[in-house]
């Protein structure tokens, strides 16, 4: 849905990082480069970034087009 | 007991502490992780939510927030005598926020949380919670509280709290030849060939995983692993709710509070 606020495995602090890696991933650089720059350096708190998908977004697409279509009646 | 080797980064610390005994260092671990108090937003008020995520997801996610704590204003709730179910100004501290996404999709992150005390405040104030199309609203109170992490892992003021046992490597120089092979398999890349001789560089990485002496081509290893049992390496990570020494500070005068408690019981059955 939306990046868990802490690491799964240890309990770390990972949200306040994840647009910055996203980011950086949609401009074409390599995961790992862009892990080892923001001190993630355990595996725990690294596959929270490359396993991680934000559905909150496409979901807000359906709710933007609801809304539009309610507007619209 | 000594404290040595200490390097310290940022909200990461790790030392050796000498001459205690194991039993010593897990109760300092297990101290650290479960009983030092930290704050902790343990109540949220909803009063409206109209964002993608239900109020449980939101209330979760609050909770998860690092809280600067200030162990000195603040005591624990089970200690607050004001027996109020929210607590009163020495118990808890209080937050609010308000906000709409009016013609745009909008981000809300832990700093759109209005603390009432501004020594409690978020740690960080980038970690995005929820995201809100436009005409989504989102309006609530929460409530933070010190709180152990026996209770609940967001009480807890470390990430990584781990010790192990200093490592001792001797190498036999009789029987070395320092053919180099122990160099090559040794995963943490500890030994090294210097003046045609082999030497440890740094003890404190090693593992203990002995493919050193599994690697070895001699008949009888020259190299011997052992470890010591009263010097222990600790590594510990903070998560910002507390300064690192803080931590450790805190986790002695908790055993200490424990210790001292019996020692009472145990005078007045005299």
């Amino acid at each position: 849905m939306i990046i868990p606020v802490r690491c799964f495995t240890c309990g770390n602090v990972i949200a306040d990082r994840w647009e910055e890696y996203s980011n950086r991933v949609k401009g074409g650089e390599h995961p790992k480069e862009i892990l080892d720059d923001l001190g993630i350096s355990r595996y725990c708190c690294r596959r929270m970034f490359i396993s991680h998908v934000d559905v909150i977004d496409d979901i807000l697409k359906y709710y933007e087009a609801t809304a539009r279509k309610f507007h619209n009646v | 007991m000594e404290l040595s080797s200490i390097k310290q980064q940022d909200n990461a610390i790790r030392f050796i502490l000498s001459g205690v005994t194991p039993a010593f260092a897990n109760a300092m671990r297990r101290v650290m992780i479960a009983e030092v108090p930290t704050m902790a937003i343990d109540d949220v008020i909803i009063i409206e939510n109209t964002s993608v995520l239900f109020d449980e997801f939101l209330a979760h996610r609050f909770g998860l927030i690092p809280l600067t704590t200030d162990l000195d204003s603040y005591i624990l709730p089970e200690k607050c005598d004001c027996n109020s179910e929210l607590g009163c100004n020495r118990c808890r501290a209080s937050f609010t926020m308000e906000i709409e996404a009016k013609d745009d999709m909008i981000v809300v992150y832990s700093g759109d949380l209005k603390p009432d005390n501004p020594v409690v405040t978020p740690v960080n104030n980038k970690i995005p919670i929820v995201k809100l199309a436009a005409g989504q609203k989102l309006q609530l109170e929460a409530y933070a509280r010190l709180g152990r992490g026996q209770e609940h892992a967001k009480w807890q003021p470390v990430s990584v709290c781990t010790y192990k046992y200093l490592p001792k490597i001797s190498i036999d120089m009789k029987k070395c030849d320092s053919c180099g092979k122990c160099v090559k398999f040794c995963p943490k890349c500890i030994l090294e060939i210097k003046d045609k001789r082999l030497v440890v560089k740094d003890i404190e990485e090693c593992t203990l995983c002995t493919q050193c002496i599994k690697n070895c081509p001699k008949k009888s290893c020259p190299i011997k692993v052992e470890w010591s049992e009263k010097d222990f390496i600790f590594n510990i990570e903070s998560n910002g709710a507390l300064p690192i020494t803080k931590i450790v500070e805190q986790a002695a005068i908790q055993i200490g509070e424990k210790a001292s408690e019996l020692s009472s019981l145990m005078k007045n059955l005299e």
